[in-house]
Order: structure tokens, then sequence, then C-alpha cells
């Protein structure tokens, strides 16, 4: 059966909304089209009972099997010196059919290096289709397409997993995991980590990256009407849980992959366009504040 | 020390000049080399090096193979030359304008037997002579300390306004060809193409939408 392996990072003890949203993804094509799903856990020399808790996390969002590989030198971030030999061992023995990365910046960092080794297609921001085909009077069967938008803006690059003889290797955007496909428990096997491949690289210091929310939210709420952004805290209270919110000037949209983007002035259509944002509330912050609030009242507790 | 920087031609790029702002804040110190590969001298990208006069050379690598040659052969031209240079220190763009995958410094990276390490933010040479490179990565901003060779991309633009200009800023262009390279592009196999097809775009225009449709997105409700 094909394999699916599907990228998890793990941040301050916890996997990220991307991840999980990577092993929903995935599940979903291995419920399409038939196959396994690993989940793939770097990380560094932690306890099994920690090992334990995030597979807890990974299983309940449908990865069939966890691979984890924990090793003092996988304690720093995902860089292609220390995480690219265990995923190139790990893409030698399982041959998979599909890489799949979350948003947050491991894909970039690991994917283009893995994809030169293995030979694969490298897709970044990538959205994933699974159209079905009538066969009648055979059963149903799908398709995966796999679909990003080009630097230039002007068109899309699209990649039929039936039709490539190649493996894909693929970095979603940001999205929100669909709950219930997965098992309470998967099984964990553990996995030998292989020397890195430049072992003077040091770290030095790391500080908290102000960015790096942008990355990892599903929705983004840009103001950019000229609203400070402490005057938004009304309107921050009132949205779900991976929302981003702030002004313009406070991101870089061209790091965001976001499923929507909103943002509250349309004098910013450009970066929107840029960032694949097909969306523009037409309002202010005020307004966008009633509105999430007469929702709430509609629709009762926010979903987290 | 010696810096070499890949400019994407025929226009420097985004990214590439990005890859730019870095390596003007190692001006003091090394030696700094623009390449471009491929296309004709006369393009935007190498118009662009000669002005901004951070470049002490700068090198035009011409083949009619390079013209449409894919992401392998550009890395690996890229990193004859790299050695040919004795390139310490390569800076690359993280993705191109036109595909936006960043494909060609994992290839160069891979080529050169060197470390990549892709969203560099800052970089500096130590006292030690090492490189000390500022990552984005983890969801934090990582200082590391690097050996060389190392490959380097960068994407956001960085402020270099108080770097100084190269001691000798290039006036001209340097035209190196494959032979010059040891390379003989006669042998090198091109690789399948693995982009995809290619279709329009589905709306260039942001669809306006009101508050409530908004907050009905934010709630999980698809949009009509």
């Amino acid at each position: 059966m094909a394999s699916i392996v599907a990228y998890i990072e793990v941040r301050e003890g916890a996997v990220t909304p991307p991840s999980l949203f990577v092993i929903s993804e995935s599940r979903r094509i291995a419920q399409a089209v038939g196959a396994t799903v690993y989940a793939f856990l770097p990380v560094g020399a932690i306890s099994h009972v920690q090992i334990d808790q995030l597979a807890e996390q990974v299983s309940a969002v449908g990865a069939d099997r966890i691979l984890c590989c924990s090793d003092q030198t996988l304690v720093g971030p995902a860089l292609d010196p220390t995480h690219g030999p265990v995923l190139a061992q790990l893409a030698d023995h399982l041959r998979p059919l599909l890489v799949l990365f979350p948003a947050g910046g491991a894909g970039e960092q690991l994917g283009p290096p893995l994809a030169v080794r293995v030979g694969a297609a490298y897709v970044p921001s990538a959205s994933i289709e699974i159209p079905a085909l009538d066969r009648s009077p055979e059963p149903q069967s799908h398709r995966v397409l796999i679909t990003r938008r080009r630097a230039a803006g002007d068109t899309v690059r699209r990649i039929d997993l039936g039709d490539l003889e190649r493996p894909v290797i693929a970095v979603l955007h940001a999205g929100s995991p669909v709950g219930g496909l997965g098992e309470s428990y998967a099984e964990v096997e553990m996995l030998p980590c292989p020397p890195g491949k430049h072992s003077e690289l040091h770290l030095l210091q790391a500080s908290s990256d102000p960015a790096a929310a942008l990355e990892a939210c599903s929705s983004l709420v840009c103001v950019s009407d000229g609203t400070p952004v402490s005057d938004l805290e009304t309107l921050r209270t009132e949205l779900p849980a991976g929302a981003c919110l702030g002004t313009v000037g406070d991101f870089e949209l061209s790091r965001a992959t976001p499923e929507s983007l909103f943002l509250t002035g349309v004098d910013e259509a450009r970066l929107a366009i840029r960032a694949g944002a097909v969306w523009i509330v037409s309002g202010t912050p005020a307004d966008l504040a009633l509105a999430l609030r007469r929702a709430r009242e509609r629709h009762g507790v926010l979903p987290a | 020390m010696i810096v070499l920087v890949c400019l994407e031609a025929p226009n420097p790029g985004r990214a590439a000049k990005a890859a730019e702002g870095l390596a003007r804040k190692l001006v003091q110190g090394a030696q700094i080399i623009a390449v471009s590969a491929g296309g004709p001298l006369d393009n935007g990208a190498l118009a662009w090096a000669l002005e901004r006069r951070s470049f002490q050379r700068i090198i035009h690598l011409q083949d009619s193979s390079l013209v449409k040659a894919d992401f392998l052969t550009v890395g690996i031209v890229l990193s004859e030359l790299a050695r040919q240079v004795r390139a310490d220190v390569v800076l690359a763009g993280g993705s191109s304008d036109s595909e936006g995958q960043g494909l060609v410094p994992a290839a160069l990276a891979e080529r050169l037997h060197a470390p990549l390490i892709a969203r560099v933010r800052d970089v500096r040479l130590a006292d030690s002579g090492r490189l000390e490179v500022t990552v984005s990565a983890g969801g934090q901003l990582c200082t590391l300390s690097c050996p060389c060779p190392v490959v380097l991309t960068a994407t956001a633009s960085h402020d270099s306004s108080s770097a100084p200009d190269a001691p000798t800023p290039a006036s001209s262009v340097e035209t190196i060809g494959l032979g010059q390279l040891t390379l003989d592009s006669s042998q090198m196999v091109p690789r399948p193409e693995l982009l995809g097809t290619q279709a329009a775009a589905p709306s260039k225009r942001p669809r306006p939408i009101i508050p409530d449709e908004a907050a009905r997105y934010l709630l999980g409700r698809r949009m009509p």
C-alpha cells in the first residue's frame, strides 16, 4: 500500500496546529485512494511520557502509525543539516508517494533538499483537492490534485498524484484539522537517528520570532485602515483560535499562507492577491467585531 | 572570505535582492561576487548589480544550454563556479519571482556538499572567523555559528542602508562559459518536467464580503 508521510512540528511541547492539519489532510487522501499515513515526529531527547502525549494528539487526527526519532541533535530548529539526514533515511526506507510538511517554516528548510535527494516534485504553499471520478457501473474513484499558485501570481500549477511517476513533497498552507478521523492511540515506532551531516553547526541563541504566529494561522485578520493595533483588543477577544490579528505594518504578508485572509480596507488588495487571499472585509474593525459578536450569540461558542 | 551572490535572471528578483542585502553586511572583510546564469549579457539583473556597487566582481555564465535549463542543471553550474572562485558563503534568494520553489539553492548545496540554511534574517562575520547566521525556524529567531562553505537563502528584505559600498566595485561584467568550469553541457541530462500542468489562476480580484460573511467564515462555515 502507498505511504504518505506527514511531518510533525513540535513547539513548546505541543504539536503545532498546521501539523495537525497536515495529518488530517493525509487521512483525507488515504481514505480516498488507499494509503497508510505515517506521522514523522522528530524531537529532542524527551521522555516516553512526553512522546505518548504527543502521539495521542497526532493519533486523534488520523495517523495510522507514528515514527518518532528522539535525539539530542534534533533539539534545535528544523534545519537540513540536522534534520535532513533522518528525513532522507525515512524516505529511502518507506519510498512514500507523498511527503507533506506543515506551514510554519520547516517545509521551506527541509522540503527542497529532500526533493533534490529523492528526485521528487516539490510544491510549496500547496492545497489539496480530491475530486471523485464517476466510473459507473464500477465503484467511484478519486484523483488527488496538488495545486499551488506560482509566485508570479498569474497562473496555478497542478500535479495529479496518480499521473506523476515520482513522489511529491508539498508544504501545505495553514488550515484547520477535521476532527474524528483518527484513533485514540496509534502505534509508535522509534527510529534511530543518523549523524547530522554538518556537526560543526552550533546554536548560539534563540529568541521568539514575532512573525511566527502569522505563518501558522489559518485565518488572518489584517486591519489596514490606520487603526493602531492597541485599539484592536475588542476585536481580538472575538476571534476564534487559529486566527491572527494585526495591522498591515506588523505583517510580512508574503510569509502568511492562511486559508482565509481578511482586510478591513481595499487598498492592500495587491498584497492580498500575493498572499493567496480571496476575500476582503469591507468594513471597519468595529463592524467586524460587532459581526463576530452577533455570530457568537447566534451560533454559540466560537470553535477552538 | 569570499561571498558569492546568485542573481535571478533576467531580473534580479525580490529574494535575490534580499540576498544582496545580506551580502552587504559582509562587505568589510569579504570579497563579494555576483553571478547570473543564462540569458543575454544585457539583462536587468546584471545592470542592477553594476548599479548596486556592492560587488567586486560580476560574473555572467553564458551557454545556450542554460537558457531553458532546469533547476538541477543551474544548481550544478553554480556549484562549479562556487568551487572555482573558492566561495566560503553562497547567498541566494529563497525562491524565484516566477515559480517560487527555491530548488536551485538546494541543488547547489547538495552538489557542493555544503549545509543549506534557508530563511536567513541576518548574517555577520564573527571575530573567530566563523559566520554567525540568524535564521527564522521553529517559531524562533535562532543564531547559529556556521562552518564554511555554506549556502544561505534569504526571503525578506534587509536594511543594509548603513553598509558601505565595496572597496573597488566592479565596473564591468565578466563572461564565463561552461567549458571554463570544466562542464560539458552535452553531458547534462535534463531532469524530468515535474512542475505540473499550468492553468489560469482562479481569480485575481479578491472578493469583497460584508463583515457578517466574514464572521460566518471565521466560525468555520464555508463561503457559498
